[in-house]
């Protein structure tokens, strides 16, 4: 699903390169459930951002489900996100002037699938996080992990491949935080694919495989 | 570039829309009364100019085009609203010499007459005219007629009366063949007139016409003076006026450049006042409104950019979720389009009512057209699009990383 060779990134501040990533080889399957780790500042999050298709890699080769996706312009881009992948945020990202089903609705209006009755689904979808009396609430009514769970239905949505979160738990206390992944787990049975990008070696534990970022280089790779 | 596959997206994208605007509708408000005024100012006077223009034209189509009026009093006493009488009885007579004419109307108006029949009283105008007057006025009658040229030889005493002295003296009664009191004198009403109304106040509805011969020997004693004359040319407008004048002046002694002692009107100078007030209105109000829009354009603009920052979040997960630059673009600038776009439907909807009410109230013609509504909401439109293109583009260009890591 997922094929990085070679991945290099760097920003440029005046004439210095800061390299970010040095050389990222890694291949996600269909059906994994990757932890990918690193303390802030190991590149773990421009990693997550050029697997997302949000941002590009200075040099390398990124194949995403079968495509080579180094030359697709913004359109193309936004079409595969949107296809294939379901985002989920730290902070969650919720529209403040939407309510909970609204939100969940989002990626609905940019979709190019034929999703059935969008708005049933996006019901079910919250019954199934616990959210059915919830349904109508701004996200202001909604406690962190009322609202992250709104945002994973989001995600769900548009029926995308894989799911990537972005330190999901983050904002949440440890308690809500592993609701949260098991939440993660679930779908991951269900046949989604999993990448959650985290600084916190409590969560190793959740994924079937741990991917260890430092300094811009793969240190570890091991089934967990 | 397809952006919606579906209607039920389209409907989705306007829904979000407009709860956008609700969500900021303290700052939307702002940006939508500034719109609203202009367009209001634009609708004004646009159905003002027509309305004037067709009141002159129908003034115009009334007096002829080859009309010339004669007052008594220099243009100055006129201004003063003092009423001269400088034209005398032996000018019309000369002037109906003039080459090219055709046709004279000789009017002699008397003021503050009273009428009595029974026991009501009513004070009005009475006018002394020739009996050309009715067809150069293009005034029909409700009942009745013309006096006749014996009528007017012999100075009759007959008269016909205006749709209100009709009304104030007649209520609904039969009024032809009665006799009322023109100030003393006991007169036959032999006509009464159609209502002209309208933009006039009904002033115009508000007099007695009687033969010029029965006014100046039987009601006022005035022989020598007549209040206004009015002629009609065959030959060129400019020319016969040069000649009128020439006439006049020769008859009243006036030499070198002293000033005329007389007004000489035609339906030209009419247009020509309406072309002023046009002119003068289109600066003032055009400049008000113009000013109202760009205004309101530049707070929409700021705003909307000042938003942006703001929406960064909004703007950054948007694009993760599928939508594309132009997506991004085009959802902003439809926020600021619809904003407009209602102030321009309230800016016309005000005005619609506002000039109603300025129509009852100062007397002002209004035409409401189909030209209004176009031009207004062309107006709206583009200040849409021009006050929201800047930040649109500024949000399109925001990257999804540098949105969402903010």
């Amino acid at each position: 699903m997922i094929t990085l060779r070679n991945i290099k990134k760097s920003y440029f501040v005046g004439d210095r390169e800061l390299p970010i990533l040095k050389g990222i080889d890694l291949h996600i399957g269909k059906g994994e459930f990757v932890v990918l780790m690193g303390v802030s500042g190991s590149g773990k999050t421009t990693l997550m951002n050029i697997i997302g298709l949000l941002d590009k890699q200075t040099e390398g080769d990124y194949d995403f489900v079968d495509t080579s996706v180094d030359g697709l312009d913004d359109e193309r881009l936004a079409d595969m996100r949107n296809s294939y992948i379901g985002f989920v945020f730290q902070q969650f990202f919720l529209l403040p002037y939407l309510d909970a089903i609204e939100n969940v609705l989002i990626p609905i209006v940019y979709s190019k699938k034929d999703i059935k009755h969008p708005r049933d689904k996006a019901k079910t979808l919250l019954g199934k996080f616990g959210l059915e009396q919830r349904i109508h609430n701004k996200p202001t009514q909604l406690s962190g992990g009322e609202q992250q769970r709104v945002a994973i239905a989001r995600a769900l949505i548009n029926e995308p491949e894989l799911i990537l979160a972005d330190e999901p738990t983050g904002a949440l206390d440890s308690k809500t935080g592993n609701e949260i992944m098991d939440l993660f787990r679930m779908l991951n049975e269900e046949g989604k694919t999993i990448i959650v990008v985290t600084h916190d070696p409590k969560l190793a534990s959740f994924g079937k495989r741990l991917v260890r970022i430092e300094d811009g280089a793969i240190s570890e790779d091991i089934a967990t | 570039m397809v952006l919606f596959q579906k209607i039920s997206q389209l409907r989705e994208f306007v829904e979000e829309v407009i709860k956008i605007l609700y969500y900021y509708r303290g700052r939307v408000i702002f940006s939508f009364s500034g719109v609203t005024l202009g367009i209001l100012s634009i609708c004004i006077i646009i159905t003002t100019i027509d309305g004037a223009n067709k009141k002159a034209q129908e003034i115009f189509e009334a007096l002829g085009p080859d009309s010339i009026i004669v007052f008594g009093g220099g243009e100055r006493q006129r201004a003063a609203r003092m009423r001269l009488s400088t034209l005398k009885v032996s000018d019309a007579d000369h002037l109906a010499r003039v080459e090219g004419i055709y046709d004279m109307m000789k009017v002699y108006s008397a003021r503050n007459v009273t009428m009595r029949y029974k026991d009501r009283n009513w004070q009005t105008q009475v006018v002394g005219s020739t009996m050309n007057y009715f067809e150069s006025m293009s005034w029909g009658f409700q009942a009745g007629s013309v006096y006749t040229a014996s009528d007017y030889a012999n100075a009759e005493a007959v008269c016909v009366i205006g749709a209100k002295v009709y009304d104030e003296l007649f209520k609904d009664e039969n009024a032809l063949g009665k006799t009322i009191l023109v100030g003393k004198l006991p007169t036959k009403v032999i006509g009464v007139l159609e209502e002209k109304g309208g933009s006039t106040g009904g002033h115009i509805d508000d007099r007695v016409i009687m033969p010029l011969t029965t006014v100046t020997s039987r009601i006022v004693n005035e022989k020598r003076y007549l209040s206004m004359v009015r002629l009609k040319t065959h030959r060129d407008l400019d020319k016969t006026i040069e000649d009128v004048r020439a006439v006049l002046r020769a008859n009243h002694g006036l030499k070198g450049n002293l000033d005329d002692d007389f007004t000489i009107r035609s339906s030209k100078d009419i247009l020509a006042f309406v072309t002023v007030i046009s002119g003068s209105l289109l600066l003032f109000l055009g400049t008000a409104s113009v000013v109202a829009l760009v205004v309101s354009g530049f707070v929409l603009a700021n705003l909307f950019y000042l938003t942006i920052q703001e929406r960064k979040k909004d703007i950054g997960i948007r694009r993760a979720y599928g939508a594309t630059r132009k997506g991004i673009l085009l959802s902003f600038l439809f926020e600021s389009i619809l904003i407009t776009f209602i102030g321009g439907i309230a800016g016309i909807l005000l005005s619609v009512i506002l000039g109603g009410t300025f129509e009852k109230l100062f007397d002002i013609p209004m035409m409401f057209s189909f030209k209004v509504v176009v031009f207004a909401m062309l107006f709206s439109f583009l200040t849409g699009v021009l006050s929201g293109l800047k930040p649109a583009l500024r949000a399109s260009r925001i990257e999804p990383i540098e949105a969402i890591r903010g």
